[in-house]
């Protein structure tokens, strides 16, 4: 299976993640469309309106483009401003004389320890609970799609009912176990938790991928000689990339992202920027030195990997998006 | 697991970086070279501890940041003379959740320091705390006045050490407010106080800050006010629900209170704009910006937040005097927090003697930043002269200062966002002029919380 | 119905041959399976179902677990005020909140079907959806910011507001308690008590100015001179830098406060009226003799700020916006999907019929996209159920209570001070059996299509 097959995957007749390739296609076919079926002779008044009732679209969705990026141009410029500009005069200002920018907030919480820690629990808590879901998910979908046991298909359909479970119901339950395990007020307590959650999206996904493998391919390398488990190893899971990229990367910023979760069970020690971030909006204007230049490097790790991976971020984000 | 945080959070955030700036004036090299404090090394011993060589220690509070480091100063010098280590865990915002968990899982820390009264008590009735033993007890009656040692009991059990204090009878003043408007003396009572407010607004300056946004800066407007005109005793009356927020007492501290919140133009931004101001706000709004505002009320933390975040110097562009005394005496309302033993053992009752006793409270108070209701520390030993002032004030007070109201009530009343006095009051400061409604919708909200 | 989980893996699954029966290649040994399935399934059992099962008989006990309340739990949050506003916000949510963003999706998604740099734009209305909901509310917060200097929001509306509305000259300038005037406090108008006569000046002092900072700074005040023809005055500013100078008399340190509007009122209505001038002295026609004088509100009104956005009646729209904001570009992402797959003849065979673009688009677009836009709507209504952080983040603390839903209201009952698990576990399994409908949904829906 190649890549762009793999990739087709994501993109079939209803499927979201065809965005990222639509640019071309809806507008050929609309070319297409016009070309073929449309009437050769249309008025010229017709014509005009089209052509100014194009202006009008064209500068309708130029003024939407500015009106949705204005709150995070907002808080980007926000963060490159001194603290006392910030409570002295509307980001905006700075517009015409951007002189007065400044990294000087950035420098200042790279400096703080709270925050510094902070993004390194980020990670740490990001990492373990994406690969954690790839792998189990990848093994428990491998087995719904190729192994037989008894009652498989109900079991599948057991995993399958979890995915709309709302993770509220597992917060309280949780803490009073993770205290009693010891993991409460660590890392521990969040990767879990999310491993837990990811779980069922993972086994759905991977599992009607793996479905969906050439049973001959299978059958070819177990007549090679090799084990059910290397089989897995070494001919699946090399097969599956695509699929196990979308997963990857919806799991990464459903972790990076999360606040609730972390805040119920992270502690000041392993607390990730979410958390920290949140108790400065306590005081709101008064922390915006910390929280705007926060914010961003809370959203810039996501965003990178929103323009790196396109297609697998919006099939990966769009498929995830019912948790 | 009842705790009502927010007010300590609040404070704390505040103090944690004001501690910092605090200690980053004057001569804090020193300390910070030989933590646990230069001077002190050398003093003599006033209390016994054993040897607790191999043995670790937990020790919880919500201290982060630079507060955790002062306090780490202590712990030091407990680690040095017993030869025990002690791991400090720092709860941040959940200490109910964190120790609730923790003690559910068997696995509560040795020695935690619990946020207000109410938890202590709540506590004790669990048994998740244990009695203090002998030698504490000596430290303690040998230190402590009797208001703060019955604070850390319950049912004649002496369970927690009020190791750390503050004062929140305070009112803060921009000195170049009172120049200009002419104010040479700080009012002495609330009469004299409107008036200042008055003279200030006439003056142009926005007189009152207040940080309404959190309810728990005007449940101490309100304390402060009661405790001063109805008395001690009314007080704990009130703070046990033993009357009605439907008696002529509450009715009347209300009424006070609406001839400072009923003049829109004494408060900065109104009151509509104070319900939007944060604490911190409330600080930065009086001591920084094009137009000043003249006074700020809160505790002795409000100094932490002063150095953190305007340029205003302590003792110069910044001052500080008691609240206006309203009926004989000016009130001293309190808080602080309470050290308790969660697992008992020779270690867990050496540190919480340790804490008691005159050596640690010196060590912490020369930190800065930090109020010890330690009557046996020496003055001296405070970092700066406000503070001093400010620690003399409260063990002036002896017996006669009140613990903060609603860290005394269940949490559902007295430290719950958008519910009881705190919700009571911001609906005050809006409306100032429906006092009975007001006590209506306070008694039935305190009926269903100290009921359940 | 499916919800795009279930369309991303159904994906897949369409991509190739109809799932047949599949046998494993070639026998596997029980062991095997065990292996491969056992981590998912424990974790799964210790994570998802074991809560569900421990939620669901917490629910049934109090707040500490100790006494069984049966459904007691579950009849509070209909009955707890705080429960059931949030309930009522989460109803406001679901009805509002996926119309408004599947409606914005479609927009956007048609309009865009034939625009070159279509990508561009969905690039940038997509863009939210990979950030957090903290940060997506960090980025609201500075919107709303109710400082018109501060929050963009603001900016505009004033903006908008001052184009048509003229500020006043001098906002909330005060008549002191000194003069002759009265009137509502820093908003005037402000009324002589007595009336006035010629050759007998008339004296209005204005306060609440800071002496430094009146606008326009203008030069001293001057007394009026006595008129035997016209009655005659001074408005000016009856403060001095550092107090001072005698109250109601023009002292010579003391400032004009030329621009004022001066009203003659006889029996209700006006007779006559003026301009301060440069010193502050006008003068009026004899007309006025025997009249009140009165300085109209339109010199002193505050200026207009604008909306208090993040108010206890807005602060739910608010919110909504910022869901919007961010879950836009996914409706848009998934409708534009649906809409390529359209057959174009429909469309080009409505037109040749004389449709115009809009009934193309109602009667023949919208029907054909029903689908996707089912999923669409159905999706963003589990999510909106769930809603929390942006919530959580974007409504300050006094108003918090009025923004309230479920998912946070079970945050603050449960790991907030109140620490009620038992009321928490219940508003988890209300959550829980709103998703029901969706799940039971999902799975016929797959077991038809053969994918389970």
């Amino acid at each position: 299976m190649s890549d762009s097959s793999a990739a087709s995957e994501f993109s079939g007749p209803t499927e979201p993640s065809a965005a990222t390739k639509q640019p071309k296609e809806p507008e050929s076919q609309a070319q297409a469309a016009t070309a073929s079926s449309g009437p050769p002779k249309r008025s010229l008044a017709s014509r005009l309106a089209t052509r100014s009732a194009g202006g009008v679209l064209r500068v309708f969705l130029i003024l939407t483009a500015l009106f949705w990026l204005t709150p995070a141009v907002g808080l980007l410029v926000s963060s490159f401003r001194e603290p006392e500009d910030m409570t002295a005069s509307g980001w905006w200002t700075v517009l015409s004389k951007p002189a007065d920018l400044t990294t000087r907030a950035y420098s200042t919480l790279l400096e703080n320890d709270e925050i510094t820690d902070a993004l390194l629990n980020t990670v740490w808590i990001t990492v373990p609970s994406t690969l954690g879901v790839v792998v189990i998910g990848a093994m428990a979908g491998y087995a719904f799609a190729w192994m037989d046991f008894k009652g498989r298909d109900w079991w599948f359909v057991a995993v399958v009912a979890m995915l709309v479970v709302p993770i509220q119901i597992a917060l309280i339950p949780l803490a009073r176990l993770f205290g009693d395990i010891g993991v409460f007020g660590t890392i521990g307590g969040p990767i879990l938790f999310h491993i837990g959650f990811g779980l069922p999206f993972a086994v759905f996904l991977l599992r009607n991928f793996f479905a969906e493998i050439p049973r001959e391919l299978l059958e070819a390398a177990r007549l090679d000689g090799a084990g059910e488990v290397r089989l897995f190893f070494t001919v699946v899971m090399p097969l599956a990339g695509p699929a196990l990229a979308s997963l990857a990367i919806f799991q990464f910023l459903w972790v990076w992202n999360d606040l609730l979760v972390a805040l119920v069970f992270t502690t000041t020690d392993s607390q990730p920027l979410t958390v920290a971030l949140i108790r400065e909006t306590r005081a709101f204007s008064q922390n915006i030195e910390t929280l705007a230049p926060g914010a961003f490097l809370s959203l810039v790790i996501p965003l990178a990997v929103f323009f790196a991976f396109q297609r697998q971020f919006v099939s990966g984000v769009m498929a995830g998006a019912v948790k | 697991m009842r705790t009502t945080l927010r007010t300590r959070r609040a404070a704390l955030a505040i103090v944690a970086v004001g501690a910092l700036a605090l200690s980053g004036c004057g001569d804090d090299k020193k300390s910070e070279d030989k933590p646990g404090g230069g001077k002190d090394t050398g003093a003599a011993e006033t209390v016994e501890l054993p040897k607790l060589d191999g043995q670790t220690l937990e020790v919880s509070a919500v201290w982060s940041g630079p507060e955790e480091k002062n306090f780490k100063a202590v712990l030091a010098e407990f680690e040095k003379r017993t030869g025990a280590k002690v791991n400090y865990l720092s709860t941040g915002d959940n200490t109910a959740t964190v120790l609730g968990t923790r003690i559910e899982g068997g696995k509560p820390p040795n020695v935690s320091f619990l946020p207000q009264v109410g938890v202590l008590q709540q506590f004790a009735e669990r048994g998740w705390v244990k009695p203090l033993g002998p030698e504490a007890i000596k430290q303690l009656d040998k230190n402590f006045s009797k208001g703060w040692k019955e604070l850390g009991a319950y049912e004649g059990k002496q369970y927690g050490v009020y190791a750390k204090a503050a004062n929140k009878s305070l009112v803060w003043y921009n000195t170049e407010g009172f120049e200009t408007a002419g104010i040479s003396e700080p009012p002495a009572d609330w009469k004299g106080f409107v008036e200042t407010a008055q003279t200030l607004s006439d003056a142009g300056w926005p007189a009152v800050s207040i940080g309404g946004q959190d309810g728990w800066t005007l449940t101490d407007w309100f304390e402060n006010i009661y405790l001063s005109q109805a008395g001690p005793e009314k007080y704990d009356q009130l703070a046990k629900h033993e009357i009605k927020w439907t008696d002529p007492s509450v009715k009347q501290a209300l009424t006070t209170l609406a001839e400072l919140w009923g003049k829109d133009d004494l408060i900065a931004g109104g009151a509509e704009g104070a319900l939007r101001t944060e604490f911190p706000k409330s600080v930065t709004q009086t001591f920084s910006g094009d137009t000043p505002a003249a006074m700020v009320f809160e505790g002795d933390f409000v100094a932490a937040n002063i150095n953190a975040d305007t340029d205003a110097k302590l003792g110069e562009d910044a001052d500080v005097f008691k609240f206006p005394a309203v009926g004989a005496e000016s009130p001293v309302v309190s808080a602080g927090d309470v050290a308790t033993i969660l697992k008992d053992g020779e270690g867990s009752q050496a540190l919480i003697t340790f804490l008691a006793s005159k050596d640690a409270a010196e060590i912490w108070v020369a930190q800065g930043g930090v109020l010890s209701p330690n009557k046996s520390v020496d003055m001296a030993k405070y970092k700066d002269g406000i503070t001093r002032e400010i620690a003399q004030a409260l063990l002036d007070a002896g017996d006669d200062f009140r613990f903060d109201m609603s860290d005394q009530a269940p949490a559902a009343f007295g430290g719950t966002k958008g519910q009881g006095m705190w919700k009571g009051l911001q609906d005050f400061l809006k409306n100032p002029s429906d006092v009975e409604g007001l006590q209506q919708q306070l008694e039935s909200a305190a009926a269903k919380a100290y009921k359940g | 119905m499916s919800t795009p989980a279930v369309s991303a893996g159904a994906a897949g699954a369409a991509g190739g041959p109809p799932a047949k029966p599949r046998k494993s290649v070639l026998g596997t040994r029980p062991w095997v399976v065990v292996l491969f399935l056992l981590p998912a399934l424990v974790m799964l059992g210790a994570l998802v179902v074991y809560p569900i099962g421990y939620s669901v008989w917490r629910s049934l006990y109090d707040e500490t677990g100790d006494g069984f309340v049966g459904l007691g739990n579950y009849g509070d949050v209909f009955s707890d005020d705080a429960t059931f506003t949030a309930l009522k916000n989460t109803a406001i949510w679901v009805a509002v909140a996926p119309a408004l963003v599947t409606g914005l999706g479609l927009i956007f998604a048609v309009l865009t079907e034939r625009v070159r740099w279509q990508t561009a734009f969905k690039m940038i209305i997509f863009m939210p959806m990979a950030i957090s909901m903290l940060a997506a509310g960090i980025i609201f917060r500075l919107v709303y910011e109710a400082d018109p200097d501060q929050g963009v929001a603001n900016a505009v509306v004033v903006g908008v507001h001052d184009t048509f509305v003229e500020s006043t000259a001098y906002p909330k300038a005060n008549a002191p308690n000194w003069s002759d005037m009265e009137g509502p406090r820093a908003k005037g108008p402000y009324t002589t008590k007595s009336t006035v006569s010629a050759g007998d000046p008339v004296l209005l002092p204005l306060v609440g100015i800071p002496p430094d900072k009146v606008p326009g700074d203008p030069g001293p005040a001057k007394a009026a001179e006595a008129s035997g023809e016209e009655i005659t005055g001074t408005v000016w500013l009856d403060f001095q830098k550092g107090g001072g100078g005698e109250k109601g008399a023009v002292d010579a340190a003391e400032r004009a406060l030329p621009g004022v509007k001066v009203e003659a009122v006889k029996d209700g209505s006006v007779v006559a009226s003026t301009t301060s001038g440069d010193d502050g002295t006008f003068a009026l026609p004899k007309e006025a003799e025997g009249a009140q004088l009165r300085l109209p509100a339109s010199n002193f009104g505050a200026a207009y700020n604008g909306l208090d956005w993040l108010g206890p009646t807005l602060v739910t729209p608010a919110v909504i916006g910022a869901y919007a904001w961010m879950w836009a570009g996914f409706a848009m992402v998934l409708i534009a999907a649906g809409l390529a797959g359209v057959d174009r003849n429909l469309l080009e065979a409505a037109r040749v019929d004389g449709a115009n673009e809009w009934q193309v688009f109602r009667k023949v677009t919208v029907p054909l996209l029903a689908p996707v836009l089912v999923v669409v709507f159905v999706t963003l209504m589990i999510n909106v159920m769930k809603i929390f952080d942006l919530v959580y983040v974007i409504a300050p603390e006094p108003v918090q209570d009025d923004a309230n839903v479920l998912a946070l209201q079970l945050y603050l009952v449960a790991f907030g001070p109140r620490a009620d698990y038992g009321l928490g576990s219940a508003i988890a399994i209300v959550l829980f059996i709103l998703v029901l409908p969706v799940m039971i949904i999902n799975i016929r829906r797959l077991r038809k299509e053969r994918r389970l």
